[in-house]
């Protein structure tokens, strides 16, 4: 067995290193050139017209090659034939009648053409194409010819004059490089001339509305996770060089709808596991992307709480919570539907990424189920009870913080039957002094209290609720020390499908540490979305979703510092 | 290559037929190889582009000199050695854009290596070796030419390296006889063409080769 290993082991050796397979990018000019020739496109010329010389080099009967541009050109008759066109080397111009011989030379290698320059005049002149239409941003080649009394023509592109008479909407080249060369810069018409002595021509150009000549998508090859979403964006790219966005215009399409779905806004929606290809179409021009949905196929959904008790026009957070066949759990409030079975007595209402609140309207019992496709959840039982509000109390009376960070602050309700329930978000909240403190909703229905600057008297911040007024106050005292240091701690490998919480630590120049985490002034970010996504940037900021396998960088600034953190996430 | 792969395989086969062997030498010995090598096809570039030079197959010669280490010992059962190794390959055809021309001149390597061996010691007289050498390689031209017109010329020493193997018959306990096989590259050696620039060219070959080592 050894030997054969061995045996094996010299077979692979010599299999590799075969030697370069590629094409030679490089021209032989170690072989000797032996003799050239010119060709010329007319060897008899009207007086004030050129023609092009053309030289190919022959190198020691072995190949030839155009050494056009290494010639240098001379005249035996400086009156007949001349190289005087500015630009164009190689063209000969007729400058009087009579018969000359150009010389070409490179190096000591020599070739002779004979040019007979006559004075015959061309009875017309054609310009082609004869009435073109021409996008704008578009360009278009005009050609004049000459028409000799006896019917043979010259191409006289390079002798005319040339003009356009509404160069706002056609300009034509009178360049050397690209003489005749018409661009269309805006909708419109314009009369295209070539003058030659006393004839001319004319052709009128139509420009037409810029074309769209391609559509780029993005993001490219996007990764999604089954159940979310993501927009694609379909940018064209016209002939006048604008590129709009193309999105709402162009006609949608997914490869495999049991895959991913495609809605007319370009938002995708991932179904299961699998890729499908995205095109977007608008005339004759399309794009592709691929899409990959990643993180199972939903197996079972939950709802909670199963059973809940509310008062009556109050509202209380439901949420569902999807089971997926790589096993993974998530979060899908956001995704799914609701379906109460008599919305006269019950609604649920989106309020942005994974809340949802649940509004009793009636005093009854009734059920809620959340359904995706074909998969529903058990019904949770909604019981709605009416009792008298009897008072309500903040969580806290006084607070303490450090400018620029929150605490979260929140109301209980006391009922006539002892029954207690969070209005923190049905209250209206106020600060009796915003620059010392400013409260405003944060994440899940919560309210945080941002404290603004240092200062007597301290600031209240107070809430109301319940019709009449019930009002109770919290004591804010602010503390202004340096930010220091910031810092993320979390796990450094996270699953695919897996929420995955992240926090921002702030450590202050007296030696306080807050969690600065859900501040509203702490952008979080993730550098690539087919690996990883925020999980609930409007509810639950530094929580990150792992999409794919892959490495992501985590970002979080905050109070004018930066701090990022690997992420690794696992499949599948 | 058909050909190089040939040999090779040839080489191999013994590997399957091993028999009873000698006494394992160990200390010094010297030995000296002949053989023959392919210069695979050489990608080389200059500022304006690249082109392709091919070689004919050549023959080539070594000599070593060299540590047998004893068995048992820390470092493995193999050897230490020293070779250097002259190759010279004709220049058969040069390919650019328009095609490919008669090539003509030689580019020699001369190289001096410090080879290790492993050899995998058995109770027959063949004994399997491999290994990997690392050393230097002056890379020369003479007199390159292409449709009889100069291509270039100079000299160049450059990083080189070997991979190595084959077999080892020993023939008494002090005279081993050496089928191997060797790949042989080198760094992009930088050399002149007639026009003056500076062209490089790579180097990589495949080597058959058949020696005898005297052990003292």
């Amino acid at each position: 067995m050894i030997n054969l290993i061995w045996s094996g082991f010299f077979i692979m050796l010599v299999l590799s290193g075969c030697g370069w397979n590629g094409t030679p990018t490089r021209s032989n000019d170690f072989t000797p050139l032996t003799s050239i020739e010119i060709s010329a496109d007319y060897s008899n010329i009207a007086v004030g017209t050129s023609t092009r010389l053309k030289v190919t080099g022959n190198f020691s009967g072995l190949f030839t090659r155009d050494v056009t541009d290494q010639v240098t050109w001379s005249s035996d008759n400086l009156n007949v034939a001349a190289f005087t066109m500015a630009g164009l080397p190689n063209r000969v111009k007729g400058v009087g009648t009579g018969s000359a011989t150009v010389t070409a030379t490179v190096g000591n290698i020599s070739a002779t053409c004979p040019i007979t320059v006559s004075a015959v005049t061309f009875s017309t002149v054609t310009i082609t194409p004869a009435a073109p239409s021409v996008a704008v941003g578009l360009s278009k080649q005009f050609t004049a010819t000459g028409l000799f009394p006896d019917g043979t023509t010259q191409d006289i592109t390079y002798d005319v004059a040339w003009a356009s008479s509404s160069p706002d909407f056609a300009t034509v080249s009178i360049d050397p490089a690209s003489r005749g060369l018409v661009q269309a810069i805006a909708v419109g018409t314009s009369d295209i001339t070539a003058t030659f002595g006393a004839v001319s021509a004319t052709s009128l150009i139509t420009v037409t509305e810029p074309v769209l000549e391609s559509i780029t998508l993005s993001p490219n090859n996007p990764t999604l996770l089954t159940l979310s979403t993501r927009r694609l964006v379909a940018t064209g790219t016209y002939s006048d060089g604008s590129t709009p966005d193309l999105s709402s215009q162009v006609t949608w399409n997914s490869s495999d709808t049991t895959i991913t779905t495609i809605a007319s806004d370009g938002t995708a929606t991932a179904l299961k596991p699998g890729s499908a290809t995205i095109s977007a179409t608008l005339g004759s021009v399309s794009a592709t992307t691929n899409l990959k949905a990643t993180g199972g196929y939903l197996t079972g959904i939950s709802v909670s709480p199963a059973a809940v008790t509310l008062v009556k026009d109050t509202a209380g957070r439901i949420s569902a919570t999807g089971t997926f066949s790589n096993g993974s759990t998530r979060d899908i409030t956001g995704a799914v539907t609701w379906t109460p079975i008599d919305t006269s007595l019950a609604t649920v209402t989106l309020a942005g990424g994974s809340l949802a609140w649940l509004n009793p309207l009636a005093v009854t019992s009734t059920t809620i189920k959340a359904t995706y496709g074909a998969l529903s959840s058990a019904a949770a039982t909604l019981t709605v009870i009416a009792p008298q509000l009897q008072s309500i109390a903040l969580s806290t009376t006084s607070l303490e913080l450090i400018a620029g960070t929150s605490s979260p602050l929140s109301v209980i309700a006391t009922y006539s039957d002892d029954t207690t329930q969070d209005v923190t978000h049905l209250s209206d909240w106020t600060s009796d002094d915003t620059t010392k403190a400013t409260v405003a909703a944060g994440g899940l229905g919560t309210e945080r209290v941002t404290g603004v600057a240092a200062g007597l008297p301290l600031p209240k911040i107070s809430a109301t609720y319940g019709g009449e007024t019930v009002l109770t106050a919290a004591t804010v005292t602010v503390r202004s020390p340096t930010l220091q240091k910031l810092t993320i701690s979390g796990a450094s490998t996270v699953a695919v499908g897996a929420h995955t919480p992240y926090t921002a630590t702030a450590t202050y120049s007296d030696g306080t540490i807050v969690d600065v985490t859900s501040e509203a002034t702490a952008a979080w970010a993730v550098d690539s979305a087919n690996i990883a996504i925020p999980a609930d940037s409007i509810n639950q900021p530094g929580q990150i979703l792992g999409v794919d396998s892959g490495v992501v960088t985590l970002t979080v600034s905050f109070g004018g510092r930066t701090q990022t953190a690997k992420i690794t996430v696992t499949g599948p | 290559m058909k050909q190089t792969r040939s040999i090779l395989i040839v080489l191999c086969l013994p590997f399957l037929f091993c028999t009873q062997g000698y006494a394992q030498h160990s200390g010094p010995y010297i030995g000296g190889f002949i053989g023959g090598n392919a210069l695979m096809n050489a990608e080389s570039s200059d500022a304006l582009g690249s082109f392709e030079l091919r070689f004919k197959p050549a023959l080539q010669g070594s000599a070593v000199a060299g540590w047998d280490v004893a068995p048992g010992n820390s470092l493995g059962e193999g050897r230490i050695e020293l070779e250097y190794t002259r190759r010279s390959n004709p220049l058969d055809r040069v390919k650019f854009v328009e095609g490919s021309f008669d090539g003509g001149g030689d580019v020699k390597a001369d190289s001096l290596l410090l080879n290790f061996f492993g050899v995998l010691h058995g109770n027959s007289r063949w004994s399997p070796y491999a290994g990997v050498g690392i050393g230097a390689a002056r890379i020369e031209t003479s007199g390159l030419t292409v449709t009889g017109s100069p291509l270039g010329s100079g000299s160049a020493t450059v990083f080189a390296y070997q991979l190595g193997a084959g077999i080892d018959v020993a023939l008494t306990d002090y005279l081993n006889l050496d089928l191997g096989y060797r790949f042989f590259s080198s760094a992009r050696p930088k050399l002149t063409e007639a026009n003056g620039q500076t062209f490089a060219m790579d180097y990589v070959s495949h080597n058959a080769v058949l020696g005898l080592r005297v052990g003292f």
